[in-house]
C-alpha cells in the first residue's frame, strides 16, 4: 500500500541509519505490516438494491392481489375479503410479538409459544365458566400464568444455560398437557358476549383487536429503534460478547425477553378466547408454524436481515392474503400448510443469504 | 549456562547437505484471512535428517504455516508442496498428512487428560477384532510399548495423562505423532511443543529428537526460546510479517542478536517518539494491586495522569489477560483497582462488573474486533454510542442529538472513512473498523483506558490515527495501559513497558525505549526463566 514497505525489507542496518522522507510512516508501522485490503465505498446501486429488497414483499403482495382479482373478480376483490384478511389474524399477531421478543435477543427457537397462548386461552373459560371466577380476574391470572411460563423458560435457558430448543420443546409439551388436563381434553366455551366485545367491537369495519395489534407492533418497533432498551436488545441479539463488554446486563435482558414473550402470548390467548367465547386447547399448536414463518418472512421486509415488527406485521397479512386467495380459487385446507411451511423455508434461506451478503459485500 | 551439551547430543557431526533433495519443500504459500494476509509467498525447505528451526515474532505467520502443513488451514491458491521430490496436492487434509509422512505435535499436545497414556496414544488407530469388533487391548498395548521403546522412554501406559509431568506429557504427544513413522523418512513438526518443558527435561527431549534425526527423519521446531533454537537446530528459517525474512540459514552463522534483528526487520530508530514532560511527579490516575487470575500470577501497576504503560511478553505468558482482568471482562481471583477516590475489588463479581467499572471511568478496548468489539451488521452510530445509552436521554428515548454529535466528533478526530454515521460497520475497512472500536470507548472521556492489540492488522494511516488519538487522550490526563505484541508501537508511544513472563512482571523498561530493547527483554527472559525450574 505504501512504498515504505517495500523499502523496508532488504536493507542493511547501515542503510537504515540514513534518515529519509516518509520515515515517520515507517516508524509508525514498525513491527507489523499493513495487511488490510478493503475499501468502504457505498454507491447508489446499493441504496437502490436496499430499497428493492426492503419492499419486495409489498410488491409481491400487490402482485398477488392483482392476480387473484383477475382470476376471481367476483369473489376476491371485495371489501369483505379484506375485512376477513385483516380481522382473522389477531392471535397470530400477538404470538409473533411474543416470538419477536426472544428472537430479537438471539434466542431463535422458542417452541413453547403456541402452548403458552393455549394456556392462557384455556385458563380463562375454565376459570370463568367452570369455576365461576370474575372474568377480569381470570384474565389477569391467565396472562400472569403465561408470563410465569416465559419466566420459567427464561430461568432455565438464561441462568442455567440449558439449550433453548430442548427447554421450550419440553415446557411447551408440558404446558399443552396441563392445558388439556384443565379442559378435560376438549373445548371449553361459554364466555359472555360482552367479553367478546373487547376483541370484536367494530371500528371502521375492522375489529378493535386489529388495532391492538397494530398499536403494539408500532410500540414494539419504537422501543427497538428509539429507546436504549431496544438498542441493547439489538446488540444482545447480534453478539452477546460485544454487548457484555459494552456493559450491558445481557442475562437480565434475555430473561426479560422471555417474560415479555410469555406475556404477549398470554394476551394473544386472551383475545383468542374472547373472540370465540372459549377455546379448544387442541388447536393451539396450529399457531406455532405460522408464527415462525411470519417472523422469518418479516426479516426480509423494511430492514432486511433484521427481525423487525413492522416487517412481521406485513408478512402476517401477506401470507393471509395468499392463503385466502388460494382457498377462494378452490384450494382445500392443505394450502395453508404448504404456504406457511414453504414460506418459512424460503424466508429463512433468503434471510441467511441476505445477511451473508450484507457482511461479505463491499 | 549454555545448551552446548544439548547440541553435541542432537546435532550430527556431518553438516546436513543443503543441496540434497529436500524432505519437505513448501513454496509460494500464502494465506489470507478475510482482510488480513497472514502469510505471503512463503517458502520452507527442510532437508532429510535435519533439525530445522522456524522462528518469528507473534503474528509473523509461523503458526499459520504450521497449520497449513498439518491440514488445518487451506492455503491460498498457488502454493506448492513437495515431499522427497514428489508433489503433494494442496490443501492437505488432516486425515491424510500421516500418509504423506508428516507428523505434528501442537502446542497444546492434544491429549485428553482423563484418559490413560495407552488410550491417548492409540486413539484414532484402534483396531477392532475380526468377528467381535472389540478393541484388542493387548495388541494396542504392544504397539504403544514399541513406540516408547523406540524412543528410549519408559512411561506407565495405564496412568491417566493428567497425572503426568509436563515432560512426560510432551513425550506422550511426540510418541503419538511418531508411532506411524518409518525410520529414515517423514518430517515431524513441533509447534511450540517444548514450551512446558523444564531445562533439565529439555536435554532428554533433544536426545530423543537427536535419535529421530539420526535415523534420517527431519524435524521442524517452532519455538520462542531463541537460545535453544540456536543451540539445537541445524538450520533456521525466520518469518516476519508473513514473509520469509531468512530461509534456511545455518545456525552456526547466527547468534542471538542477529536472529532478533532478522525477526524484527531493519526498522527506523523510533525518532517520532514524542518527547514529553516527565510524568513521574504526577498523581496516580489508577492503581492496580495484587491482580491474579487467568494466566496472571501477580500484577501491580500505578498509572500516573497522562501516562501510557505498555505490557508485553511471550504469547501465553499472561500479558494478554491483563486488560481483561482489570476491565472486568475476565473474572479475577484477587486484586483491587483504585481509581480516583474509589477502590474496587476485582474479585467481587458484582462490584467489578463491566458496567460498574465503566461508571468509574475504566474502559476496555478488546482485541477481537469482530467477536468482542463491534457488531458488523449495525451502523457506526449504533455501535459507537452503545456504552453511553444509560447516561444520556431518557429510558423512553435515546435522543439523536448527542449521538450524532459524539459520532461526528469521533469521525473527525480519528479520521474515519466514510464519514457517514449511518454506514454499516461491515462496509468499513479493517483500519476504519478499528477506529470505530476505539471511538466507541474514547467518546466517553474515560479516566483509564485498557487496550489489547489496538493496532493489529491495520494499515499505516490508520495506525497513525490510532496512535494520535491515544496521545490526545493521554494529553487530556487519561491513564492508558496497552497490552500488545507489537513492540514497534509500544516503543513509540509508551512511557514505560513492563515485560510479563509466566504471569509476573520480570522487567520494567523506561526512558527512551526502542523496539530492539523490548524484543530482547521479551525473548532473553526465556532461558533465564527456564533455568529457575
Amino acid at each position: 500500500m505504501t512504498t515504505s514497505f517495500e523499502e523496508r525489507d532488504p536493507r542493511t542496518p547501515a542503510e537504515t541509519a540514513v534518515a529519509e522522507p516518509g520515515a515517520e510512516d515507517v516508524a509508525l508501522n514498525a513491527g507489523s505490516a499493513d495487511r488490510t485490503a478493503r475499501s468502504g465505498e457505498h454507491s447508489w446501486r446499493h441504496v437502490a438494491h436496499d430499497l428493492g429488497t426492503r419492499s419486495a414483499i409489498v410488491w409481491i403482495w400487490i402482485a398477488l392481489i392483482i392476480a387473484y382479482s383477475l382470476l376471481e373478480p367476483s369473489s376476491f376483490f371485495r371489501v369483505g375479503t379484506f375485512q376477513t384478511i385483516f380481522s382473522s389474524q389477531q392471535a397470530l399477531v400477538f404470538l409473533t410479538l411474543g416470538l419477536l421478543c426472544t428472537m430479537c435477543v438471539g434466542e431463535y427457537v422458542d417452541l413453547s409459544i403456541a402452548s403458552v397462548l393455549g394456556l392462557s386461552a384455556t385458563m380463562i373459560p375454565v376459570l370463568v365458566v367452570n369455576d365461576h371466577w370474575n372474568v377480569a380476574i381470570a384474565s389477569v391470572v391467565a396472562v400472569a400464568a403465561a408470563g410465569l411460563a416465559g419466566a420459567f423458560n427464561g430461568y432455565l435457558v438464561v441462568y442455567l444455560g440449558v439449550d433453548v430448543i430442548i427447554v421450550t420443546l419440553g415446557s411447551g409439551t408440558f404446558i399443552l398437557g396441563l392445558t388439556l388436563w384443565m379442559s378435560h381434553l376438549g373445548e371449553v366455551v361459554g364466555l359472555s358476549s360482552s367479553f367478546a366485545s373487547i376483541d370484536l367491537k367494530s371500528i371502521l369495519g375492522l375489529p378493535i383487536s386489529f388495532y391492538y395489534g397494530l398499536v403494539l407492533i408500532l410500540l414494539f418497533a419504537y422501543v427497538l429503534e428509539c429507546t436504549p432498551l431496544g438498542r441493547r436488545m439489538r446488540f444482545v441479539g447480534a453478539n452477546r460478547e460485544v454487548a457484555r463488554l459494552s456493559g450491558i446486563r445481557v442475562k437480565r435482558i434475555r430473561f426479560g425477553a422471555f417474560v415479555m414473550g410469555g406475556v404477549f402470548c398470554g394476551l394473544g390467548g386472551l383475545l383468542a378466547s374472547a373472540g370465540i367465547g372459549g377455546f379448544d386447547p387442541n388447536s393451539s399448536q396450529t399457531y406455532l408454524l405460522p408464527a415462525f414463518a411470519t417472523v422469518s418472512l418479516g426479516t426480509a421486509v423494511i430492514q432486511p436481515g433484521r427481525f423487525n415488527p413492522i416487517g412481521t406485521f406485513v408478512a402476517i397479512y401477506f401470507l393471509a392474503t395468499g392463503i385466502l386467495g388460494l382457498e377462494l380459487l378452490g384450494a382445500a385446507g392443505w394450502v395453508s400448510d404448504v404456504f406457511y411451511g414453504g414460506s418459512l423455508v424460503v424466508a429463512v434461506t433468503v434471510a441467511t443469504v441476505l445477511r451473508r451478503r450484507l457482511l461479505l459485500s463491499h | 549456562m549454555s545448551f552446548s551439551r544439548l547440541r553435541e547430543q542432537s546435532k550430527r557431526d556431518v553438516p546436513v547437505p543443503a543441496n540434497a533433495t529436500p524432505r519437505l519443500h513448501a513454496s509460494g504459500i500464502g494465506k489470507t484471512f478475510s482482510a488480513t494476509r497472514a502469510l505471503i509467498d512463503s517458502e520452507l525447505k527442510v532437508v532429510p535428517g535435519e533439525l530445522h528451526g522456524l522462528v518469528g515474532q507473534n503474528g509473523s505467520g509461523k503458526s499459520t504455516l504450521m497449520k497449513i502443513l498439518s491440514g488445518y488451514h487451506a492455503p491460498d491458491p498457488g502454493g506448492r508442496l513437495e515431499m522427497d521430490g514428489s508433489e503433494i496436492r494442496l490443501p492437505l487434509r488432516v486425515t491424510d498428512i500421516g500418509r504423506h509422512g508428516i507428523a505434528v505435535v501442537h502446542q497444546s499436545l492434544g491429549l485428553i487428560p482423563q484418559f490413560s497414556v495407552l488410550e491417548n496414544i492409540r486413539i484414532g488407530r484402534l483396531g477392532a477384532g475380526r468377528f467381535t469388533r472389540r478393541i484388542r487391548w493387548s495388541r494396542e498395548r504392544e504397539q504403544a510399548r514399541a513406540v516408547f521403546e523406540r524412543l528410549g522412554q519408559s512411561v506407565n501406559l495405564d496412568q491417566p495423562v493428567r497425572e503426568l509431568s509436563a515432560e512426560a506429557r510432551a513425550t506422550v504427544g511426540i510418541a503419538r505423532a511418531l508411532q506411524d513413522y518409518e525410520p529414515g523418512r517423514g518430517v515431524l513438526l513441533l509447534d511450540e511443543a517444548t514450551r512446558a518443558l523444564t531445562r533439565r527435561s529439555l536435554r532428554h527431549f533433544y536426545e530423543l529428537l537427536g535419535g529421530v534425526t539420526a535415523e534420517g527423519a527431519s524435524v521442524v521446531l517452532v519455538s520462542h526460546r531463541l537460545e535453544e533454537v540456536l543451540e539445537v537446530c541445524d538450520r533456521i528459517t525466520v518469518l516476519r510479517d508473513g514473509q520469509v525474512a531468512a530461509g534456511g540459514v545455518p545456525a552456526s552463522e547466527l547468534d542471538e542478536p542477529s536472529l532478533v534483528r532478522l525477526m524484527l526487520g531493519y526498522t527506523q530508530p523510533a525518532h517520532v517518539r514524542r518527547t514529553r514532560a516527565p510524568t513521574s511527579g504526577g498523581d496516580c490516575v489508577a492503581e492496580v494491586e495484587g491482580l491474579r487470575g487467568a494466566a496472571v500470577e501477580e500484577f501491580n501497576v500505578a498509572i500516573k495522569r497522562g501516562e501510557i504503560v505498555g505490557v508485553t511478553g511471550l504469547a501465553g505468558g499472561g500479558f494478554e489477560d491483563i486488560p481483561y482482568l482489570i476491565g472486568g471482562a475476565t473474572p479475577a481471583q484477587s486484586g483491587t483497582i483504585k481509581i480516583g477516590a474509589r477502590s474496587i475489588d476485582l474479585s467481587d463479581r458484582r462490584r467489578s462488573s463491566i458496567e460498574h467499572l465503566m461508571s468509574a471511568g475504566i474502559v476496555l478496548v478488546p482485541e477481537k474486533r469482530e467477536e468482542e468489539g463491534l457488531v458488523l451488521e449495525l451502523s457506526v452510530l449504533d455501535n459507537m454510542t452503545l456504552p453511553r445509552m444509560g447516561e444520556h436521554g431518557s429510558p423512553w428515548y435515546t435522543g439523536r442529538g448527542w449521538q450524532q454529535a459524539e459520532v461526528e466528533e469521533m469521525i473527525r478526530r480519528l479520521g474515519i472513512k466514510p464519514e457517514r454515521p449511518g454506514a454499516l460497520v461491515s462496509t468499513l475497512s479493517g483500519g476504519n473498523q478499528q477506529k470505530v472500536l476505539l471511538g466507541k470507548w474514547l467518546a466517553g472521556s474515560p479516566q483509564f483506558v485498557l487496550l489489547h492489540e489496538p493496532t493489529q492488522a491495520v494499515d499505516v494511516a490508520a495506525r497513525r490515527d490510532i496512535i494520535e488519538a491515544l496521545r490526545h487522550e493521554s494529553d487530556r490526563g487519561c491513564g492508558i495501559l496497552i497490552s500488545a505484541t507489537d513492540v514497534g508501537d509500544l516503543a513509540l508511544i509508551c512511557d514505560r513497558v513492563l515485560i510479563v513472563r509466566d504471569g509476573r512482571v520480570t522487567q520494567e523498561l523506561t526512558g527512551e525505549l526502542d523496539q530492539d530493547q523490548i524484543v530482547e527483554a521479551t525473548f532473553q527472559a526465556a532461558p533465564a526463566g527456564a533455568a529457575h525450574t
